[in-house]
């Protein structure tokens, strides 16, 4: 009798158990792209392609030398047969391997870079024999460029955007149901773009801290293409929570690509992070100290789209001890600025005290989102590097507005356009 | 229950308290959805969204219960938090080489009665994982085959939680002739810190030890008697977190300064369940006296990682928190058993057990 009751809550433990853990398999094996790590997988392997002539494309480090292996710095997808599309995800410098096949197979490949500075230099060739592969005027960030693989060896396409001494990024957040108000922002931006450059201060980037869809469908992320394809400024995105509303189709990630990505643009680290599950993949996490490194770069800036400060907007992170552990490493990093969305508002936490070190968070949720009664503040941030980091903001105030609609915040001023 | 009136109408107090929690809900959620997140101070409106509803389901849940196990009367013996007691909180996962080790809690909670009908009850926790908790790392380029990931983050962590209870019971000379069918209410204050002490090792580097702690200086609140057996209580303060850390390899840490956080806020509802309450078949008189507990709550705080998110709705919830207890006592014991299951709803699933000895509030008269 003893020996069955024994064996009966044995069975139900392992039934339990079971049905509380299933049996183990690798991460995401069967994918829902609510989850952070199945996005990490996601963005890798779309960095990464063998196109239907064997021909291996993959994005990698911009000083690696080495083919190998690769990193999550951009999007590919064979457009048509010896056609593939490179979005490359981030600002500045990049790189991409083209590695011809083993054996037969194709010798030609014509590779359409998009999201590239139309300042930048791109070289195109073997490993210490790269050309300069010259910019077309039309001024956009698009460039078609023709590989010849017959030598056999691989080739690699970098590309370096050469910097004055000052240079300006823009931030945004949350667009969502607005996308028309976000094209009048993109349409500021580009007069920002002219402006900067006569001021001997490019814009380098817009940075998007998520939220750009409201519901994810490619449709939504098509519009933002168009709409973007009128900058001519390369732009960062990452993902918001709203990017992540159908969990059974990464939409995001194959329309803009990777979420968790850091790149180097004139003398700054931009580090983008996806928290779109109100947290970031613990494999992201883990890989902080490496992403954060600042190497030479002279700032040091962060952009996510849940602010893992949050005050008393009630808006952050679902896992408060992880975005306290993303403090701790961008204290330690001793980070210039964390960016931010979620919050449909301009908010500036300029002393968050993390042990010892002191940082600044700014919150940009004014990409377009609804914000409820009243006139809404739209617009974006303006960071200017130079001896120092100065953020303004610009404000786009909606149609049948002229003027901006707001003042600044008490530690966070409007840009001067005098 | 001592100090209800037996003319308390339980049926009246659930519709005040689900009138209450259906207005706060849904005004807080109108606010928030009108004016948007342009409040730069939000946070008491997504408390009032939860909260809210928790009263509401509570109230909806208290009066089937009342109908199927009676509202009273009130058990002189009912469930509170135990004296001394271990809980364990389960945690797992089914992905391939990663762990993550359950929770195991030294908890105390004893009490010492005041004069007047209140209490002052020290509580708190000590425990920690029960191990290393590991991750690997997913992207395919690190593949090694059949699976398998390199391990990629190891973490441990020490929890240690400590607070202070005063009760205090509302002036009922005063309040009881307009409010006596509606229940007693009390009013609570309750300070409190939560410590958190982890070990994180990312790749190959060496471990890092972050401190992270919760402030609870001024967490106020009210209990609701709706009935002998049936009582809602709502805590609410702001919180101050502290974080510090050390250098990889290192064991001093570079303190932090408290730097405000969202505000913190609870919301409980108890059911008392009688489970002796009827004679024996046999007339002879029971020798152990055994009741029950049924909690339904709602936690304003995502400090340990765990919210509630549906839909877009990600980051602005904590945790539901449903339990059941039962309390034996053998009859005339001094001292009785308590235990407890649990469930915690935020990112995730977590359950809980829990086992634990009452001991009598020191100065009760029995």
């Amino acid at each position: 009798m003893t020996g069955s009751i024994e064996r009966w809550l044995g069975m139900c433990v392992l039934a339990a158990t079971r049905m509380l853990h299933g049996c183990a398999q690798a991460e995401c094996s069967s994918p829902s792209y609510d989850e952070a790590e199945c996005r990490v997988v996601a963005e890798n392997a779309m960095a990464r392609l063998a196109t239907a002539g064997q021909i291996e494309v993959r994005f990698q480090h911009p000083s690696s030398t080495d083919d190998a292996t690769w990193i999550a710095g951009g999007l590919l997808a064979e457009v048509e047969p010896g056609v593939v599309s490179a979005r490359v995800a981030g600002a500045g410098d990049f790189a991409i391997s083209v590695r011809p096949p083993e054996t037969g197979g194709a010798q030609e490949l014509t590779l359409v870079l998009s999201n590239v500075d139309p300042a930048a230099v791109v070289t195109v060739g073997r490993v210490g024999e790269e050309v300069e592969f010259p910019a077309d005027d039309a001024g956009d960030t698009v460039r078609r460029l023709p590989i010849d693989l017959a030598r056999g060896d691989t080739v690699w396409i970098r590309g370096h955007r050469p910097c004055p001494d000052r240079f300006r990024i823009a931030v945004t957040a949350d667009i969502q149901t607005n996308p028309n108000q976000f094209a009048r922002i993109v349409e500021r931006l580009g007069q920002e773009a002219v402006d900067a450059e006569a001021a001997g201060e490019p814009l380098v980037a817009l940075l998007i801290a998520g939220d750009l869809a409201e519901s994810s469908r490619q449709d939504e992320y098509d519009a933002l293409h168009l709409i973007l394809a009128g900058l001519p400024v390369p732009v960062a995105v990452t993902v918001g929570n709203h990017d992540i509303y159908r969990p059974l189709r990464p939409e995001f990630t194959r329309s803009f690509g990777p979420g968790n990505y850091d790149f180097r643009v004139c003398t700054a680290k931009v580090v983008m992070l996806d928290s779109g599950s109100g947290a970031i993949a613990r494999s992201v996490e883990a890989r902080l100290p490496e992403m954060l490194a600042r190497d030479d770069a002279e700032f040091l800036i962060a952009a996510m789209h849940h602010p893992p400060h949050a005050g008393l907007t009630g808006a952050g992170w679902s896992r408060e001890d992880m975005a306290q552990h993303l403090l701790v490493e961008l204290a330690a990093a001793d980070a210039d600025l964390v960016l931010a969305g979620h919050n449909h508002a301009l908010h500036d936490y300029p002393d968050i005290s993390i042990g010892d070190g002191r940082l600044r968070e700014i919150v940009t949720g004014t990409g377009g989102a609804y914000q409820g009664l009243g006139t809404p503040r739209f617009g974006y941030t303006r960071l200017t590097f130079g001896e120092e980091l100065e953020p303004c903001f610009v404000e786009v105030p909606p149609a049948g507005y002229v003027e901006p609609q707001s003042d600044g915040l008490r530690t966070l001023d409007y840009c001067d356009e005098s | 229950m001592p100090g209800v009136e037996p003319c308390v109408r339980p049926g009246s107090a659930r519709a005040v308290l689900l009138s209450l929690g259906v207005l706060a809900g849904a005004v807080s959620a109108g606010i928030l959805f009108a004016l948007g997140d342009r409040l730069s101070q939000s946070d008491p409106g997504t408390i009032m969204v939860g909260s809210g509803v928790l009263a509401g389901a509570g109230a909806i849940i208290g009066m089937i219960a009342g109908r199927v196990f009676g509202d009273g009367p009130g058990l002189p013996d009912r469930v509170r938090r135990e004296s001394l007691g271990l809980e364990y909180r389960s945690a797992g996962t089914n992905v391939l080489d990663e762990r993550r080790p359950g929770t195991l809690g030294l908890r105390f909670g004893p009490a010492y009665a005041l004069p007047n009908g209140g209490v002052v009850r020290l509580f708190g926790d000590v425990g920690g994982w029960l191990g290393t908790a590991r991750d690997t790392d997913p992207r395919p380029q690190f593949d090694e085959g059949a699976g398998t990931r390199p391990v990629t983050l190891r973490q441990n962590r020490l929890a240690v939680g400590l607070g202070l209870e005063l009760v205090v019971p509302l002036p009922y000379p005063v309040l009881r002739r307009g409010s006596a069918h509606l229940g007693v209410a009390e009013l609570r204050f309750r300070p409190e810190f939560q410590y958190r002490r982890e070990w994180l090792r990312y790749g190959e580097n060496d471990t890092r030890i972050v401190e992270r702690t919760m402030l609870l200086p001024l967490n106020v609140g009210v209990r609701w008697h709706l009935g002998p057996r049936q009582r809602f209580t709502f805590y609410m303060g702001p919180r101050f977190d502290i974080v510090s850390y050390s250098d990889p390899g290192g064991r001093s840490l570079a303190r932090g300064k408290p730097v405000i956080a969202p505000l913190y806020a609870e919301a409980w509802y108890d059911i008392d369940i009688p489970l002796t309450a009827r004679p024996r078949r046999d007339h002879r008189p029971r020798k152990t006296v055994v009741n029950s507990q049924v909690t339904f709550g709602y936690v304003h705080s995502r400090f340990d990682g765990r919210g509630f998110n549906f839909g877009p709705v990600i980051g602005f919830l904590g945790p539901l928190v449903t339990e059941y207890s039962i309390r034996v006592r053998p009859r005339g014991a001094i001292a009785a058993m308590q235990a407890g299951v649990g469930m915690v709803v935020g990112n995730g699933v977590t359950f809980t057990g829990r086992v634990g000895v009452v001991l009598p509030d020191v100065r009760r008269r029995r």
